[in-house]
């Protein structure tokens, strides 16, 4: 059927004795795609995987492979190829031997093996390796062996497990920048898993957010970055200052929130909880800007310089606000900037309508307390599930909130 | 007091040193003695009963009878343990750890216990005594070394390995044949080294199912009771040196694949 997406993950529930692992999750990935299932351990994101790549079964639910019911068929019967975290290379094969394995096991004759083996080593530039052992490479040339093997059987979909954990930080972005360039190159879709949320922003087309066994966010990197739908996504992705304060209303598009006796404009992501409700607002601190007079822009508070870090290119500054009783503020400025406020009071300002994102407050962690208890959950709920169902652009929040 | 500690440790090693060595170099000494008595001193020195050992058609055919009990042996072992193992490792079943105990026991058991035990059963099963009772019973007295060195082996071979293969297109039985099964050969050579060593070693059970033909050690022990003469001593030093070379070649050939892999 050409209308069925590539992979539909229909209602899967994962259970392990009493802890659900997965929470009727129902997902649509589509041909081409890279998504990126990134959560912390235990999120649920290996465990989706693993039903994928046939190495568990749902609960309940149903995997559709192209419109193909394949959730009770084992690993060996799905046209899915995994690149696990360890490699797992064979290290009693060669390198060619390695890549060759899928290929023989699908029946491919000799001579149609060799040049398979021949094109994707070609592809991944391990043509010099092809009689070594997994023992006598590299970590990164292991990573690309790994890789090969998976994808010389042409899989439909290409699963990666944490694949970049084993290697270190330079090579890591040199390989993301390769995967990334693979994936294109091929079009094949691939479903990656990471806890890394750098990785994520940098190589994925999407990115879906787990936690508890349920989808926080599901988008593209930017929107996850600038539109996080919850304080989950916003501290989970990039570093961000989260003001806790109680809602004042609405003007216009804009929310007014008050912090700490400051009164403070932002806008909601969807649905405007109830006057004098507890909200959280979430500001990037690059999104802060220093001033000598009060900016015309519209938040303004005057902190103080408490503590600087600096980072080279740029310098993190820690903060105190005395008329917010004192509550802290992390700001990324440039290095100069950073270098010049000294002990007097600076004026901080961030604009209303891009800089700033405030959000329902955060409710399905109950170890995590946060806020005050007793709070308005209800529009943050609803706006996850509205996205869950179609993924919804910015535009349509607005239609929510009116 | 350091340099204190150092040599009253030195004298304990080169005693216990001597203590393992000396009785062998003395048994190998008296096999070149040029005379028909053990012991000290040698006044002249002879090949005569090496010669001679080579020449006896009787310890040659001991030798050969032993070295076959000891191949057969391993391999029912080798086939028989291997199975248990990975039967048992990385899987939990009501009863496991009784089947591990009862795979473990025979190890266990004092030699002429089941030596006696495995007597009577043979008696009770009708099967005569002569090779096959010997290499049954060798065969079961090593399945437990078999089991558990293979078993120690299994457990560190990562799950994901079998995943990839499963994942590649292999069903369990290819992937057990093309991997876990290479994985296994150097704890299964290691094994075998061993098996063999025990089996040619066993006199209890050789000497209680035996037939009419001896093993090479109940050869020497009948051998012993007619009267030391320096022709045991050169017996021994062959069978010695054999099973010397054969356990260092082996020790290094499975260092080596397991470093390999």
């Amino acid at each position: 059927m050409a209308n069925d997406p590539l992979v539909r993950l229909d209602g899967i529930t994962k259970r392990f004795g009493d802890t659900v692992a997965l929470d009727n999750l129902t997902l649509d990935i589509a041909q081409g795609e890279f998504v990126t299932f990134l959560g912390p351990s235990g999120c649920g994101k290996s465990t989706t995987l693993r039903i994928l790549g046939g190495f568990e079964q749902p609960s309940e639910g149903r995997v559709l492979l192209r419109g193909e019911d394949v959730t009770r068929r084992p690993p060996e019967k799905r046209n899915v190829n995994m690149v696990f975290q360890d490699y797992a290379l064979f290290p009693h094969m060669t390198v060619r031997q390695n890549i060759g394995f899928g290929l023989e096991l699908k029946g491919m004759g000799k001579s149609e093996i060799r040049a398979r083996q021949d094109e994707i080593m070609a592809f991944l530039e391990l043509e010099a390796f092809g009689d070594r052992y997994p023992a006598q490479l590299s970590g990164g040339q292991r990573q690309r062996v790994a890789l090969s093997r998976a994808l010389a059987p042409d899989p439909a979909l290409l699963l990666l497990d944490e694949p970049l954990g084993a290697l270190d930080a330079k090579l890591r972005a040199q390989v993301q920048q390769e995967l990334k360039s693979i994936q294109r190159r091929t079009n094949k879709t691939f479903f990656f898993v990471t806890h890394d949320q750098e990785e994520a922003l940098t190589m994925s087309d999407r990115i879906v957010v787990m936690s508890n066994g349920r989808v926080e966010q599901d988008g593209t990197p930017e929107e996850l970055y600038f539109h996080p739908a919850s304080r989950f996504v916003a501290e989970f992705i990039g570093e961000t200052n989260l003001l806790n304060g109680e809602l004042r209303g609405t003007d216009g598009d804009a929310v007014v929130m008050d912090w700490f006796g400051q009164t403070l404009r932002g806008h909601a992501p969807a649905g405007v909880p109830p006057k004098g409700a507890p909200i959280t607002a979430s500001v990037r601190l690059e999104k802060l800007d220093f001033h000598k007079e009060r900016p015309a822009t519209a938040n303004a508070v005057q902190g103080r310089v408490v503590g600087k870090t600096f980072l080279g290119s740029r310098m993190a500054v820690d903060l105190t606000v005395e008329d917010a009783q004192g509550a802290h503020l992390k700001a990324y400025v440039d290095a100069e900037t950073g270098q010049s406020v000294g002990d007097a009071p600076v004026w901080i300002g961030w604009d209303g309508k891009t800089a700033w994102r405030c959000c329902a407050t955060e409710i399905r962690c109950p170890g995590r307390p946060f806020g005050r208890p007793g709070i308005a959950l209800q529009p943050s709920i609803s706006c996850f599930r509205a996205r869950r169902k179609s993924r919804m652009s910015r535009a349509d929040f607005s239609s929510i909130e009116t | 007091m350091n340099r204190k500690n150092r040599i009253i440790l030195s004298c304990v090693y080169w005693a216990f040193v001597a203590y393992v060595f000396v009785p062998l170099i003395l048994m190998v000494l008296m096999g070149f003695k040029d005379s028909n008595f053990i012991g000290f001193p040698i006044r002249s020195y002879t090949l005569e009963w090496y010669t001679g050992v080579f020449d006896d058609a009787e310890t040659i055919s001991a030798f050969v009878y032993s070295v076959a009990i000891a191949v057969l042996s391993t391999v029912i072992s080798i086939l028989v343990g291997t199975w248990i193992a990975v039967l048992l490792e990385g899987r939990s079943f009501w009863g496991r750890a009784v089947v591990f105990g009862m795979t473990v026991l025979p190890a266990l058991i004092p030699g002429i216990i089941s030596a006696i035990a495995f007597r009577i059963y043979a008696r009770y099963l009708g099967i005569e005594p002569g090779m096959g009772a010997i290499i049954w019973a060798h065969a079961v007295h090593n399945v437990p070394f078999v089991v558990l060195v293979v078993m120690a082996r299994l457990s560190t071979l990562p799950k994901s390995q079998i995943e990839a293969a499963r994942d590649l297109g292999a069903d369990p039985l290819i992937a057990f044949l093309r991997i876990t099964f290479p994985y296994l050969v150097p704890a299964i050579m290691g094994a075998s080294i061993f098996c063999l060593l025990l089996s040619f070693d066993d006199f209890v059970r050789s000497f209680f199912l035996g037939g009419y033909e001896p093993t090479l050690p109940v050869l020497i022990f009948a051998k012993l009771k007619s009267g030391m003469s320096p022709e045991i001593n050169a017996i021994a030093t062959v069978a010695l040196v054999l099973t010397a070379v054969i356990g260092v070649w082996a020790e290094r050939f499975t260092r080596r694949m397991n470093k390999d892999s």
